[in-house]
């Protein structure tokens, strides 16, 4: 649109206004002169008409004009205050709408998680002392394969089986992957720094075995640490308690410890705080907070300085745990692939060293990993790297043999003969003369029993079969509480069982019998049951999935016709014609209006309320009537009933709802993208090769636009489309250059994200692209706003130097960030010395040494002023900025008039002058812009040097994308294709900024980025700002579609932009539909926890957090923005 | 002055362009010629030649007619021919067929198309006194048209690769194998567009806007395009199938959709539009 010029009389004296108000002023006394003049003109015509150029009549037309002006004035600022009152209700009813949206979205995903991550039924039952499981189980009678031993029964002499050890010391090192710990030929940091636990497993197989230790996913510590006390299998429900640690109620060894009367010292991990609250000694124990992945030497050297004390002081505990955290955080912090690795594999190596020396003979010392991790040094999933761990027992005194000789060395990888981690449970409480945890499920690690020759087959088997007991015990128990049949087919462990104790001899048992058959059969029924109860356990409330989806599916329905119903009623209603614009006026200041409180959105939530409410209501009541409990049923029951209730009001507003499909080439590609990616989620290979796929669907509508404008009659306009077209295709691909590849992709991907692809840290080059993007976004950003004049008011200002400093200091961030990772700054100090001659080395070693971690605060201090400065600074910037728009005044000589022209009325008509509104045609979008660039230096920040070169190229993809469906005549309006690309080029730089659909992609370090450690609630938000950094992106840039190249007199924009909001609401709430139905549908498939649970959990905190993105930044930036431009040059409507 | 053709204009001094001044030259004598509305075909207008690109005829001689229906069913067997070998070693055999799919679609262009600048369907017509006979039998010009539409062709195959790299084809690997692919892509779809158009920009813009009405050359274009487009889909699906490796679904696309496309364009959707 052309810079609108409208003739005004000179300008007067304004001296002490605001820049805002001066520009309104401006604009309004233009605006006054040039309707006075209108009028007059209308006015002067009839007059000339009628009267001729009788002098008293002109006088008269002269005071009636002067009235008309100030009455016009009045009646001028009346309606103003009107339209701006009507503004705000509506913008209040719309979102009130998007909150009743967002609620129904956050039941649907909520009631569908609670059927979908797994669930156990948890059992009360306690082991007893004296009372051994073989007592009920046992169908041949209590007959025992060991002879009585003294005290037997008991805690002394060992309840269910002889004791061993009379303490334990428990070593756990957090994240230690079998490979640590193994001879392994090559270079690698983290390879052959830990040799200490082979070395003596191999040299003395008595006094210790090393051997792999396999997690049951998920693979974070406080699912481990449940499995590794209680026994049995995770669920996928606890990993939701993981932040909050909940305290086990199950029966676990520590809790048979505690009863059985032993005193337990913790050291290190603070989750074991909160797993076993009042356990431990309190006097000897020491807690460590675990979150702090920055810290790598704090939790170490705190249990390394007091563990050596408690051995000397042995007789005021019998089992000490001492969790260690320092390997878990080099590796989320460096990658296993650093040197801080080794270091600290070495630390870990020397420690073992020194503790098993101070072991005696009563005591046993195991140390364990609870679980491994991934080449980038994260875990949290089940890839193999993951739950590889490492596990090692040692005692002073000869206890542990090999049933084979072969079994001496430990095994080279964790693919032969891993121990389940399990395992540990019952080795550990046979060990100690304890029970067993009465939910166990593992079976005793042979080393521990078969004694030091390697052949003591009748004690395994006691061993063996005991726990086995214990395990039928419980089967048949959960079985009862569950009320189901236990299949008792061949194979089955019912059979199995039954064939286990037909092998153990009645009666008399000769010498020598040979216990090995025995111990088979036993071993066959504990792995057989291991096996079903993971696919038991597999077990889903497919009640609450299919309500879930059904409620997802509702809102989206809800949505379609939503969309469908705004086609008619808004879209680019822009009226430059001031005489009808006037008419309208007068009719509104009368009374008579079209819509007053009417508007669509305030029908559709009033009709939600009336729908959910009772629906609620209703919904608990009759939860509470029927008794069964599930209080949470109300919001099922009120997200259907208000659903319902908004369709009929959608309906009332004479809207066939059958009319959702698109009837142009355009549409039909966006429901083509939408869909096809959400069939898409049902295949394994579509999900791991998502990144892939947005790339291709990007440039499918880069290639489509660019060829589509060889059908534009201008030639400038056809060369522009074309040229923005194969930018944003080009800008795609450039930016997809930057990923980082989930395990399943290999080995056919490439990491470019990190350093290496066995790193989490930066390379150097990689320094350098925020400082590209310092130097060519804002001149970027200035080229788009140039070619509508839009480079006025505060933009120069903005984005040439606020915008640019942001976006520098990030840059330097990551440099200090870097610098204290690689610790350069010793380096840098020795390279320099060598280069300085003596003296002057000398005089920088007087120097006061620089503090300690000055580089960790000076980055925390730049990451905080820049979050200040994007966030606040900008917030309020952008409240109280005016429009974009600069107003330029050139004088413009008239010729003399006659007599006759009625503009000599208007004392100074004469000498009237030009006035251009630079910047009029995009006064909405030039404004709206500052605010998704504020929040831009933001997730520039938050996001690692490769990823902010990404999002960068994300933003200027999005303008390249405004350009196109302008220049194509796709507004919104007409065409859904607008917010879906938006929406899939968000959710395409959720990849390029390194993260995948996967638990061990999140960037947790993004936490530590302007803090040293966790606060609530910052440290959360920080991960989600880093995680969904693209979405939330796109998802403030989504008004653009309506504002940009917007005029103040375009009308209907909260209506326009709520629906675009609605179009693009509705590709994320497909995709989360998708995912959850085939998420639901695929539960038992190989890959559910790998690929698709994660791509659902993914999707689902998507959706939420656009939906509140779009809720608080950009539905209230819009409000905002209307205002300020309303401000300045009157409402349009 | 060299000797130039009354009719074409063209001679063998015009090297550049040869197809440009035919153009005018059809258009300058619509009067002796014009009982066929096919030879608007050619003329090179502004915009208003969008509405009158007509579709392309196929000739109407006997050869040309049989070249019609054996051409495709040459291609297809080729390709099914080859395709066990394509699987297991894609550069050699897409280098290896290159030169024999360019002999076909050459034979294709010079028997049975209307080369640029020459008027589609002058088998209809009788020939006038004076005026050598063209139509059934191929001139030196046409010769000179399919030759500079296989040089154009070659001129745009970078383009083409360069488009697939954008469509995320490996960029630092596998140069030849998605190369050769767009010189497949741009013999079997451009090579009779250029024949047909020559540098014709108005008619360039309706193919490109996809506003050109439906005919062999067209159809084989959108069917050629689309099937590349389809052929994307298996590569990611984890079947561990050796015909999904790189770029064997997408020529297998470009056959299908090509041979398709054409085929139908010529029959079912001739003369249609978008």
């Amino acid at each position: 649109m052309p810079p609108k010029t409208t003739s005004k009389k000179p300008p007067a004296a304004q001296s002490q206004q605001t820049e805002y108000q001066a520009i309104a002023a401006k604009f309004a006394a233009a605006k006054r002169a040039k309707e006075a003049q209108d009028a007059a003109k209308a006015q002067a015509a009839g007059v000339t008409k009628a009267a001729g150029g009788e002098a008293t009549a002109k006088k008269k037309e002269q005071k009636q004009q002067e009235d008309r002006v100030s009455l016009a004035d009045k009646q001028r600022a009346a309606l103003e205050a009107k339209r701006k009152a009507s503004f705000e209700s509506r913008w209040l009813w719309t979102a009130g709408f998007w909150v009743w949206m967002l609620l129904i979205h956050v039941v649907g995903i909520a009631y569908f998680t609670s059927g979908f991550l797994l669930t156990r039924l948890m059992l009360d039952d306690k082991s007893v002392c004296d009372a051994p499981p073989t007592l009920n189980t046992s169908i041949n009678g209590a007959v025992d394969i060991l002879p009585n031993w003294k005290s037997k029964g008991t805690v002394d002499g060992g309840c269910w089986h002889p004791k061993t050890f009379e303490r334990a010391v428990v070593v756990v090192i957090d994240a230690l992957r079998y490979d640590f710990t193994v001879p392994v030929k090559d270079d690698a940091p983290f390879h052959n720094a830990f040799p200490f636990m082979y070395d003596t497993a191999l040299a003395s197989p008595n006094n210790a075995v090393l051997r792999p230790f396999i997690a049951d996913p998920p693979t974070s510590t406080l699912q481990r640490l449940k499995g590794l006390t209680t026994g049995t299998l995770p669920t996928f429900v606890d990993v939701g308690s993981s932040f909050a640690g909940t305290a086990i109620e199950e029966d676990n060894l520590l809790m048979q410890l505690r009863d059985a009367g032993k005193r337990i010292v913790h050291l290190g991990d603070d989750t074991w705080e909160s797993l076993f609250p009042g356990y431990f000694q309190a006097n000897l124990s020491r807690a460590y907070d675990s979150f702090n992945v920055w810290d790598l030497h704090t939790v170490d050297n705190g249990v390394i300085e007091h563990i050596f004390p408690l051995m000397k002081r042995k007789g005021e505990w019998d089992v000490t745990i001492a969790h260690l955290l320092g390997v878990d955080h080099a590796g989320h912090r460096y990658g296993p692939d650093h040197p801080e690795m080794a270091k600290k594999l070495q630390q870990m190596n020397t420690f073992i060293k020194d503790l098993a020396s101070n072991i005696d003979d009563d005591t046993l010392l195991i140390v364990m990993g609870d679980h491994g991790m991934d080449s980038k040094g994260d875990h949290g999933g089940e890839s193999e790297d993951e739950v590889e761990a490492a596990l090692w027992m040692y005692s002073p005194k000869a206890v542990f043999g090999r049933t084979k000789p072969e079994y001496v060395t430990p095994p080279a990888t964790a693919k032969t003969r891993p121990v389940n981690q399990i395992d540990l449970v019952p080795t550990l409480a046979l060990l100690m003369g304890i029970p067993i945890p009465y939910n166990n499920l593992g079976h005793p690690i042979e080393e521990a029993f078969v004694g030091p020759r390697g052949n003591a087959w009748d004690k395994l088997a006691a061993a063996e079969r005991i726990s086995a007991a214990g395990i039928k015990r419980y089967q048949t128990s959960y079985f009862s509480a569950r009320g189901i049949e236990q299949a008792t087919t061949t194979g089955s462990p019912a059979d199995l069982w039954e064939k286990a104790e037909a092998s153990v001899p009645t009666g008399k048992v000769k010498k020598g019998h040979s216990w090995e058959p025995v111990f088979e059969a036993y071993a066959e029924y504990q792995k057989e049951t291991l096996d079903y109860s993971k696919s038991l356990w597999a077990r889903f409330d497919v009640k609450n999935m299919i309500i879930g989806i059904g409620i997802m599916a509702a809102g989206i329905i809800s949505l379609l016709v939503y969309i469908n119903k705004r086609t008619e009623d808004d879209d680019a209603l822009v009226i430059e014609d001031s005489e009808l614009d006037h008419a309208e006026k007068s009719l509104e200041l009368q009374g008579i209006t079209a819509d007053e409180g009417h508007y669509l959105e305030k029908r559709l939530f009033r009709a939600a309320m009336l729908g959910a409410v009772p629906g609620f209501f209703g919904g608990l009541l009759q939860s509470y009537l029927s008794g069964n409990g599930d209080w949470y049923r109300g919001s099922a029951v009120g997200a259907f009933t208000s659903v319902a209730t908004v369709l009929v009001a959608l309906h009332d507003a004479e809207r066939a709802f059958f009319n959702v499909l698109p009837n142009t080439l355009w549409g039909w590609m966006a429901v083509v993208f939408t869909v096809s990616q959400s069939i898409g989620f049902a295949s394994n290979s579509y999900t791991i090769w998502e990144d892939s796929i947005q790339l291709f669907v990007m440039t499918t509508f880069g290639i489509a636009t660019a060829l589509s404008a060889f059908r534009m009659e201008s030639l400038p306009d056809r060369y522009m489309a074309i040229y923005h077209s194969i930018l944003f295709v080009l800008l795609g691909r450039l930016a997809s250059f930057s990923k980082l590849c989930r395990e399943e992709q290999m080995p056919y991907c490439t990491s470019t994200y990190y350093a290496s692809a066995t790193s989490s840290t930066s390379a150097p080059w990689q320094l350098f692209i925020p400082f590209v993007a310092v130097m060519i976004l804002p001149s970027i950003i200035k080229a788009y706003l140039t070619p509508s004049k839009s480079y006025e008011g505060l933009a120069p200002t903005w984005i040439g130097q606020v915008f640019r400093a942001g976006l520098f200091f990030s840059a330097v961030y990551w440099v200090l960030d870097a610098a204290d990772n690689g610790n350069w700054l010793p380096v840098i100090s020795s390279r320099l010395s060598a280069y300085l001659p003596n003296s002057a080395t000398e005089a920088l070693s007087t120097l006061p040494p620089l503090p300690e971690k000055i580089l960790k605060t000076l980055s925390v201090y730049t990451a905080q002023m820049i979050l200040g400065l994007a966030l606040v600074a900008g917030s309020t910037a952008f409240v109280w900025a005016p429009p974009c728009i600069s107003i330029v005044t050139t004088a413009l000589r008239r010729a003399p008039s006659s007599k006759d022209d009625p503009l000599a009325a208007i004392p100074g008509a004469q000498q009237t002058a030009q006035v251009t509104v630079l910047g009029y045609g995009n006064a909405h979008g030039a404004r709206y812009l500052l605010l998704p660039l504020n929040f831009f230096v933001a997730l520039f920040l938050v996001s690692k040097p490769m990823g902010a070169g990404a999002l960068a190229l994300t933003l200027w993809q999005s303008l390249s994308l405004l350009e196109i469906l302008d220049l194509l005549s796709l507004p919104i309006g007409s065409n859904p294709i607008g917010p879906i690309m938006l929406a899939i080029l968000g959710q395409s730089a959720f990849f390029k900024t390194g993260h995948q659909a996967t638990l061990s992609s999140i960037q947790w370090d993004s936490a530590f980025i302007p803090l040293y450690s966790i606060k609530y609630p910052w440290s959360p938000i920080l991960v989600v700002l880093n995680t969904f950094a693209g979405q939330i992106l796109v998802t403030i840039m989504l008004p653009m579609l309506v504002l940009w190249k917007s005029g103040p007199k375009r009308r209907g924009i909260l209506g326009s932009v709520s629906r675009a909001l609605a179009v693009f609401l509705a590709f994320y709430a497909t995709e989360a539909l998708a995912s959850m139905m085939w998420a639901g549908h695929l539960r038992r498939h190989l890959m559910l926890y790998r690929v698709f649970s994660p791509r659902f959990m993914t999707a689902a905190i998507t959706l939420l957090v656009v939906d509140v993105v779009a809720l608080l930044v950009g539905l209230a930036g819009v409000r905002v923005n209307v205002m300020s431009v309303a401000e300045v040059f009157g409402w349009a409507d | 002055m060299p000797l130039v053709d009354p009719v074409t204009m063209s001679s063998s001094a015009i090297v550049k362009g040869a197809v440009g001044p035919s153009a005018s030259a059809t258009k300058a004598t619509p009067g002796t010629q014009g009982t066929d509305s096919a030879t608007a075909s050619t003329t090179a207008g502004t915009s208003s030649s969008l509405a009158t690109l007509r579709p392309v005829h196929i000739k109407q001689t006997p050869t040309a007619q049989t070249v019609r229906h054996a051409l495709p069913a040459a291609l297809t067997a080729l390709y099914l021919l080859r395709f066990d070998a394509l699987v297991a070693d894609p550069v050699p055999v897409m280098r290896n067929s290159l030169p024999v799919v360019a002999a076909l679609q050459m034979t294709y262009a010079l028997l049975c198309l209307p080369a640029a600048g020459e008027p589609a369907s002058k088998s209809n017509r009788k020939p006038r006194p004076g005026e050598k006979k063209k139509g059934g039998e191929i001139g030196s010009s046409t010769i000179i048209t399919a030759l500079l539409a296989t040089v154009l062709t070659s001129v745009v195959t970078p383009f083409l690769y360069f488009a697939m790299v954008l469509f995320g084809a490996p960029f630092l690997t596998h140069g030849s194998h998605t190369f050769l692919c767009a010189a497949h892509l741009a013999l079997l779809t451009l090579f009779p567009l250029f024949y047909v158009h020559g540098v014709d920009s108005a008619a360039w813009a309706a193919v490109a806007g996809f506003r050109a009405p439906f005919d062999e050359t067209f159809g084989g274009l959108v069917g050629g395009l689309v099937g590349a487009w389809l052929g994307a889909v298996p590569i990611p699906l984890d079947w561990d199938r050796e015909w999904q490796k790189w770029p064997v679904t997408i020529l297998c696309g470009i056959y299908g959709g090509y041979l398709l496309g054409r085929v139908l364009g010529g029959t079912l959707f001739w003369g249609k539009r978008f």
